[in-house]
């Protein structure tokens, strides 16, 4: 289903239709922001998860790896519409600034304020750089093939480098109980969680983690080639729902 | 916002200083105010109570301040939903083959609104009350699926989004051409698909009772909720839907200044 | 509109205060929808003493006690081989500042023996003031929270006083409350910033219908301008610089940062202090009474210590059913969860040093079903464990046996 225009009869929507137009719009993007809000939050608190909730979740291995990786499902879906059939090319940038807005919320109305936990020990991760890369790329390229290769692999490369300002200094060495820890580990001692025991935790898992202390970029690297994998199939997911098929029965 | 054709406003007559397409902008609002205030309670009621009477629900207490708010919850949207579908079918338009363009712009509005409200009823299960569950479950020990942020999420939030994405279904179906004479796919599958996050709930509490006892929130135990709220992803579908319908009926309107 | 949402508002306060005229506040944490075999058969708490319940902001209180660990553990439950000694807390009302172990500091999980026996200790600084009901409880991995026994505590003062210092190895002192939030709040803003500013740059134009159709004209050079290109090369270029040069500081700023620290503690238990060799205990049989409420035991004594001993308690579930005969001191601070008459003999004479003697034991109480215990008869798992506390006729010396058998319902 499409509309036929032809370039020679085109011509834009002034006056009444243009407001008409411009209303619509406004309606759309209230819409889908809390649509991106709800829906994306859920799907990365649900996959991501604890990596994302705890600041001793956030480890050099399992946390660049996962967070890239379910995060960009959605802005690829969604930049496959917005793109594709708009040339808006803001899909992954609307959708992670509207998971930080949820995110944000949750953070210090359930966890601070209900829940007394202190804000920076449940300081989200940002993957607003690699969005916002994200999306330049697909508009400069105008290619899937392009931006699912070097923007899948810039979302996940930077990843981390653009957290560690912010968590950088939670890895600071404590000497406390005969043992070293980092701060972040320190607050996952101190600040009770009855749900959380240690135990829990995915961090740090496996042999041969380090290769001579070169986690981090392994896992980003790692990361880099299943983003470029996730975000094909998740551009295809997206125009798959985009689908405007009117159904004789359901 | 259940105008049929029969009951068709004259556009140029009205007095209002709202524009005729955006006749419902009104109503629209109050559904968000109501909403808001709607959820805030809910969170404030939380804040009063969960700490004082919300751990236990061995306790008397609990009886009496988290199950009687859930029977409460579960008569209000037994009424509501009986009340708002009811009232959708009932004032459906049957005479959709003469439905005048403007008419048929105004109910895309319409329409869109309805969607909108659904997603802000998304917003509060999907993102607030969600990740706010992993945040109680810190602080009081799983001892039934009824806990007093599952009672507001599972029991009420989860419900209500999918009453309000069957109303937005539910109008298309009954007063938008397009969507009388086929069943849309997207919107279909954005309003269905959700709707399965409520019925994981029983997945998710079977699992908890029986076999994992962990709060571990990306455990695949939840990854039915996941799979759930990709179709709302569906939004993209009905987008196109609106847009192109919306353009075929602008490309026949009179220009107006 | 605005009107509505007042009323609304008001409506919702008329609920609230209704509601907080009489709201009791709870003394459990959802332990008895745990299965009663789990409670039982687990990790058996006793001699669990707090140094105070009163006490302020800033001040700190701790909890000690002792737990053995069941040889008969239950065959549903993955053995202990990860568990973490924990507190019950409505959120951090406290901070946990030390925890031991057999008097070894531990900062991770820890692995446990069956059979085996064990002292703790934690100390807990006091954060938020409030009347809070805590436990110390063991999570243990894929079996879920098993309570130790709980208490009031009461913590006055006021949390703006509440101070969390800690040096870190450079000798730097940090406060754990603020530590690093404003640094996080600003680099969220500063992308935040600029993200909202590259979706404006796109929205103050006309979006949907507008663009579909000139898209559809073929007019595709036209929805993306020079000035778009341009300042999307300067976001491929300038946010990896950013993000680079970012990151580059930090690493400048903290040269000595070590990874998430992720070791299992192993401290073995301690000499047997439960089935010590001295009182040999074997249940032969034990029968639940249900419309009496009383569970009883048919046990096989051995005594091969050198004093006279009697039946001082039976214990289990942190519940306490003392022979009133004998006046032993109460274990908990707490007498809720004790039945201070709750236990009789066939035989009350104590039982004399070298003697082997049969005889049947029986705890009787209501907190067999307070306490959700009766449960065990129509769990899938239906054996009892606990702890039979011996005393010498001085109650100087104590002996203590774990004994354990399966249940048979009486129903009538």
């Amino acid at each position: 289903m499409s509309v036929n225009i032809s370039n020679r009869s085109f011509r834009p929507y002034t006056g009444e239709k243009a407001r008409i137009t411009r209303a619509y719009d406004y309606l759309i993007l209230v819409l889908a922001l809390f649509l991106f809000i709800g829906a994306f939050h859920l799907h990365f608190a649900l996959t991501v998860g604890d990596w994302d909730f705890w600041v001793d979740w956030k480890d050099r291995q399992w946390w660049p790896l996962v967070t890239p990786l379910m995060g960009i499902t959605f802005p690829a879906a969604v930049q496959a519409v917005m793109w594709e059939k708009f040339r808006l090319p803001m899909g992954a940038t609307l959708c992670v600034t509207a998971l930080l807005i949820g995110t944000w919320i949750a953070r210090i109305f359930a966890y601070h304020y209900w829940n007394y936990f202190p804000i920076n020990m449940v300081l989200p991760a940002t993957m607003l750089p690699g969005a916002l890369v994200l999306d330049a790329i697909l508009m400069l390229s105008n290619s899937l093939t392009i931006t699912a290769i070097f923007g899948g692999a810039a979302f996940a490369l930077l990843f981390y480098p653009s957290n560690w300002p912010i968590i950088g200094m939670f890895h600071v060495p404590v000497e406390y109980g005969n043992a070293q820890l980092s701060i972040a580990d320190l607050f996952g001692f101190e600040y009770i969680r009855t749900g959380m025991p240690e135990y829990l935790r995915i961090i740090e898992r496996g042999t041969l983690r380090t290769y001579g202390q070169y986690a981090t970029p392994l896992s980003a690297f790692c990361s880099a080639l299943l983003c470029t994998l996730m975000y094909t199939l998740w551009w295809h997911i997206g125009k798959w729902f985009a689908t405007v098929r009117y159904l004789n029965k359901i | 916002m259940a105008t049929t054709s029969e009951q068709l406003p004259a556009f140029s007559e009205t007095q209002s200083k709202i524009p005729w397409y955006v006749q419902d902008l009104p109503l629209y609002l109050k559904g968000f105010g109501i909403l808001t205030v709607i959820y805030i309670g809910l969170r404030l009621y939380q804040g009063a109570f969960a700490i004082s009477s919300g751990l236990d629900s061995s306790e008397p207490a609990f009886e009496e301040y988290w199950m009687r708010l859930f029977y409460i919850e579960l008569s209000v949207l037994a009424i509501f939903v009986s009340g708002v579908w009811g009232y959708l079918w009932i004032s459906r338009d049957r005479h959709l083959d003469t439905l005048d363009p403007k008419e048929e712009i105004r109910r895309y509005f319409t329409l869109t609104m309805w969607i909108s409200i659904y997603t802000f009823a998304v917003y509060w299960a999907g993102s607030y009350f969600a990740e706010q569950d992993n945040s109680w479950h810190q602080v009081a020990i799983r001892d039934t699926p009824f806990t007093a942020n599952h009672i507001i999420e599972f029991y009420f939030n989860f419900p209500l989004y999918v009453i309000l994405g069957g109303c937005a279904w539910l109008y298309a179906r009954t007063r938008l051409p397009l969507y009388a004479k086929g069943v849309s796919l997207p919107l279909t599958l954005a309003v269905f698909g959700p709707f399965m996050i409520l019925v994981s709930v029983g997945f998710n509490e079977w699992g908890h009772t029986f076999w994992f006892r962990e709060e571990f929130f990306a455990a695949p135990i939840h990854w039915g909720f996941v799979i759930g709220v990709w179709f709302a992803l569906g939004v993209g579908g009905i987008l196109l839907q609106g847009v192109t319908r919306l353009t075929e009926l602008l490309d026949g309107l009179e220009e107006a200044p | 509109m605005k009107t509505l949402i007042i009323k609304c508002l008001m409506a919702l306060g008329l609920v609230l205060s209704v509601y907080s005229f009489n709201v009791q506040p709870v003394m459990a944490h959802g332990e008895k929808a745990l299965e009663p075999f789990i409670r039982m058969r687990t990790i058996q708490f006793y001699d669990v003493e707090w140094d105070k319940q009163k006490f302020n902001v800033n001040e700190q209180v701790s909890v000690s006690g002792k737990f053995h660990v069941a040889e008969d553990w239950p065959v549903s439950v993955p053995k202990p081989e990860a568990s973490f000694l924990n507190i019950s807390t409505p959120g951090p009302v406290l901070i946990r500042t030390e925890r031991y172990l057999n008097g070894k500091p531990f900062m991770n999980s820890v692995a446990l023996q069956p059979g085996g026996d064990y002292t703790f200790k934690i100390v807990l600084k006091g954060r938020l003031p409030g009347r809070y009901h805590i436990h110390p409880f063991f999570n243990l991995k894929d079996a879920g929270q098993v309570m130790g026994p709980g208490v009031w505590l009461e913590i006055a003062g006021a949390s703006a006083n509440f101070t969390n210092s800690v040096k870190t190895i450079n000798g730097e002192l940090v406060d754990m409350e603020t530590y690093g939030l404003s640094n996080g709040i600003l680099w969220h803003i500063f992308w935040g910033v600029l993200a909202t500013a590259w979706l404006l740059w796109w929205v103050r134009r006309p979006l949907f219908i507008a663009r579909y159709r000139m898209l559809q004209a073929g007019m595709e050079d036209e929805l993306v301008t020079l000035n778009d290109r341009l300042i999307g090369k300067s976001i491929l270029i300038g946010v990896p610089v950013l993000v680079l040069a970012a990151n580059m500081m930090t690493v400048n700023q903290y040269p000595n940062t070590i990874p998430l620290q992720a070791s299992l503690d192993q401290i073995l238990p301690l000499s047997a202090q439960v089935n010590a060799g001295v009182v040999d205990v074997e249940t032969l049989k034990a029968e639940y009474r249900i419309p009496n409420r009383a569970m009883m035991f048919t046990l096989k004594i051995n005594n091969r210590s050198d004093k006279q001993i009697q039946i001082g308690e039976f214990s289990t579930a942190n519940v306490h059913f003392l022979n009133k005969e004998l006046h032993v001191p109460s274990q908990v601070g707490s007498e809720s969860m004790t039945a201070p008459e709750g236990l009789s003999m066939d035989n009350t004479a104590p039982i004399q040093p070298g003697e082997q003697r049969t005889m049947t034991i029986t705890a009787t109480d209501a907190l067999w079903e307070s306490e959700k215990l009766d449960g065990l008869v129509r769990d899938a798992d239906s054996r009892i464990g606990g702890l039979l506390f011996f005393y010498d006729e001085h109650l100087g010396e104590r002996f203590i046996s774990s004994i354990t058998a399966a249940v048979i319902p009486k129903f009538n």
